[in-house]
């Protein structure tokens, strides 16, 4: 108990008074301004439903799961959701593992009830079997660093995660239509969830004298402050909850003050909020469509992904796989040459999933591509964007790789081609028009080549739908 | 005959290792390890005053809490946290700060394979972050067995899966000594030898299990350069911070 004690952290006189007076004159200890947030940063993680926030030095991450459950007998068409928070003794030297401490049940019941109240997230939607089957939705936050203000970090957290988070897609069979099938996700895409709005939640630390009101208290300002008090809001204006415990009595002007504030920094949050979810949300997308494995091609890139990371990882702290995501699918979209943003590499894909049927038939340059990795090493000379471009223009978005992966894509994209179009002897579609009958002289390009991006791109899309 | 692995990656290979130290501003010291998808973050606090009650006071005691990603912590934690104590133990040179606790507390991000040697890495990094005293650091790796009688190294979780058997190796950090050769060449040569921890799931011949050693130990010679790279002082990352 008293190793307890001795290992706490305490704040000096000194410091109290230090903050205090710098707060009369309305300057706070790290520069800001009295109703300004510190930097906010929102990384996602690998899965679905996993999210990382920054606030300053304050570190939460958010991690939501679902289950199939029984519902209560109450809600029998609605699923549930349930808030745990974890206070990892990481955080702060006073956190001891084991049983919540107060200030943590007090966190996870203000996050629950300004998503559960105000019905942020569509709980019907989440029934499976009226009265036998719905999804339970769990959310973790785990405190990794307390820098001050863990309620709205945390939220932010929270809110993310469940924006960025994919379940299991069900459907209902069996004679009475009560069995329920799971499809896995590669069997068919996981569904979002139905968030109406994002509840934010701003806190207010009250500071002794003369009513000063700070936003975003940092732990310094939340080891002097009197009072605090977190207001939930959407960008709509709705209040979905007030949480203020003791602390100080403030006068009501005071108070909706603050909620005029709260209001305004709420829509700033919502809008960085749906910003990365955004991000985040492409980028996957953009995951999702290359997810053949590349053999060969990934030793060396393994070993090129390693020294990237050595080198941005070492100097910025803040690393997190979600930022690396982007460098990396860079990367990879520079060796496939999948550009996006090139019109004629983005037309040619469509050639390319044809052109497979005709790959066999091409020899010279083709014969490079399917031999060994010996005999295309893009890292030799490093990676020439044009010369990928042209020669992926001529093969299509094949990557060189071992024969017999090649071959068993080859199939994969040869099925997917006939499936779309059944055979490339036969000329239904004008595509198959265009590209003269399954190309059997594949090398000479032709007006009607250049003719081909305009369809191509249509079959793209429709190739990506089908194809993912 | 060679192994097909769904990654693309040798037998040999490594999945791609990204550290970072540092992160957390509470904490006396840490990191982040991930190898490929797998991602722990290790935070040290410490040394604090006194020792728990059943600990010898003359001596510096680890206290290790794990984290889970969801759930409660359980027997499967529980269990990493012991393994996890004992081999920073033998790490750590105890007899420094007597009567003390150090705690590392290791969170789980993401759970790819090869998860153990990951929080080992990790915590390493971390103690050298918060600036314990060390005898030397620990390097630490997967090896599996396949049925087919491959070692393969750093599964991810659907390799781990369907392996015949596999084993988390700690090895100490390899040498990279100064001193001419010949020297202290013995000494050094049956440090490096040595095996830290070895836990291991499932059954494998004692053959395998010394091929699997001997591939582990081969591999800890890239694990330890990368994290002598990463560990060397960050004088200019510190100055373009400040800038």
């Amino acid at each position: 108990m008293e190793q307890r004690l001795a290992n706490a952290w305490r704040m000096t006189v000194n410091e109290k008074k230090f903050i205090e007076t710098a707060l009369l004159s309305g300057l706070r200890i790290d520069g800001r301004n009295l109703y300004d947030y510190r930097k906010l940063t929102i990384n996602f993680g690998r899965e679905d439903g996993s999210s990382e926030v920054l606030l300053g030095q304050t570190r939460v991450m958010g991690f939501v799961t679902s289950q199939l459950v029984q519902p209560y007998r109450d809600r029998p068409n609605e699923g549930t959701l349930s808030v745990f928070t974890e206070f990892s003794p990481m955080a702060d030297p006073s956190f001891e593992p084991g049983r919540p401490s107060e200030s943590a049940v007090e966190l996870g019941r203000v996050i629950d009830r300004g998503l559960r109240e105000s019905r942020a997230v569509d709980m019907e939607s989440l029934c499976v079997l009226a009265g036998r089957l719905v999804w339970a939705v769990r959310i973790d936050l785990h405190i990794l660093d307390n820098g001050g203000n863990l309620v709205d970090t945390a939220n932010i957290a929270a809110l993310a995660a469940l924006s960025t988070f994919r379940r299991p897609d069900c459907s209902l069979g069996g004679e009475d239509g009560q069995e329920v099938t799971v499809h896995p996700p590669d069997a068919r895409e996981p569904l979002p969830l139905t968030i109406h709005h994002l509840p934010v939640a701003v806190t207010f630390a009250f500071l002794s004298s003369e009513s000063i009101v700070v936003l975003d208290p940092t732990h310094q300002e939340e080891a002097v402050m009197g009072g605090r008090m977190t207001a939930t809001l959407n960008t709509n204006g709705d209040i979905c909850a007030i949480q203020k415990a003791g602390g100080e009595g403030v006068p009501q002007s005071v108070v909706m003050q603050c909620l005029r504030i709260a209001a305004t920094k709420a829509t700033d949050i919502t809008s960085k909020i749906k910003e990365a979810v955004e991000a985040y949300n492409t980028e996957r997308s953009l995951r999702k469509i290359k997810r053949h494995p590349v053999p060969n091609v990934s030793a060396d890139v393994g070993r090129v992904k390693e020294n990237k990371n050595l080198s941005f990882n070492l100097k910025d702290g803040d690393e997190f796989s979600g930022n690396q995501m982007p460098k990396i699918s860079q990367l990879k979209l520079e060796i496939r040459g999948n550009d996006p943003q090139s019109d004629s590499v983005g037309g040619n894909t469509g050639i390319g999933s044809n052109m497979k049927g005709g790959i066999t038939s091409k020899g010279g340059n083709t014969g490079n591509f399917l031999g060994g990795p010996s005999s295309w090493d893009p890292y030799s000379k490093g990676i020439d964007p044009n010369l990928l471009r042209s020669s992926l223009a001529s093969r299509g978005v094949s990557v060189p790789s071992k024969k017999l992966e090649d071959l068993k894509r080859e199939k994969h994209i040869i099925s997917e081609a006939k499936t779309e179009v059944p055979s490339s002897d036969n000329k239904p579609t004008s595509l198959i028009i265009n590209s003269e009958g399954g190309l059997p002289t594949n090398r000479k390009k032709t007006l009607k080549d250049a003719v081909k991006p305009k369809h191509k791109r249509k079959k793209r899309g429709s190739a990506s739908t089908n194809g993912s | 005959m060679e192994i097909d692995r769904t990654d693309g990656r040798s037998p040999n290979q490594l999945r791609p290792l990204a550290c970072s130290r540092g992160i957390l501003h509470r904490s006396h010291g840490s990191a982040s390890w991930s190898q490929g998808d797998t991602r722990v973050i290790a935070a040290v606090y410490g040394p604090k005053a006194g020792t728990k009650k059943n600990e010898n006071p003359e001596r510096a005691c680890l206290e290790v809490i794990w984290k889970p990603k969801t759930g409660q912590s359980g027997k499967e934690e529980k269990e990493y946290e012991t393994i996890l104590k004992r081999t920073l133990q033998s790490i750590c040179i105890l007899t420094i700060n007597p009567n003390t606790t150090t705690s590392i507390i290791i969170q789980v991000v993401h759970d790819d394979g090869s998860l153990l040697p990951c929080a080992v890495n990790a915590a390493c990094v971390a103690l050298v972050d918060a600036g314990i005293p060390l005898k030397h650091l620990a390097v630490s790796i997967c090896c599996c067995l396949a049925t087919c009688g491959h070692v393969i190294l750093d599964p991810t979780k659907l390799e781990e899966e369907k392996m015949k058997a596999f084993a988390y190796l700690v090895f100490p950090n390899s040498i990279n000594s100064i001193l001419p050769e010949g020297s202290s060449h013995t000494k050094s040569k049956q440090l490096e030898d040595g095996l830290v921890t070895s836990v291991t799931h499932g059954g494998m011949s004692v053959e395998d299990y010394f091929h699997c050693l001997d591939r582990g130990r081969a591999a800890t010679a890239r694990l330890s350069d990368f994290l002598r790279k990463n560990l060397q002082p960050q004088v200019l990352g510190e100055g373009s911070k400040a800038g």
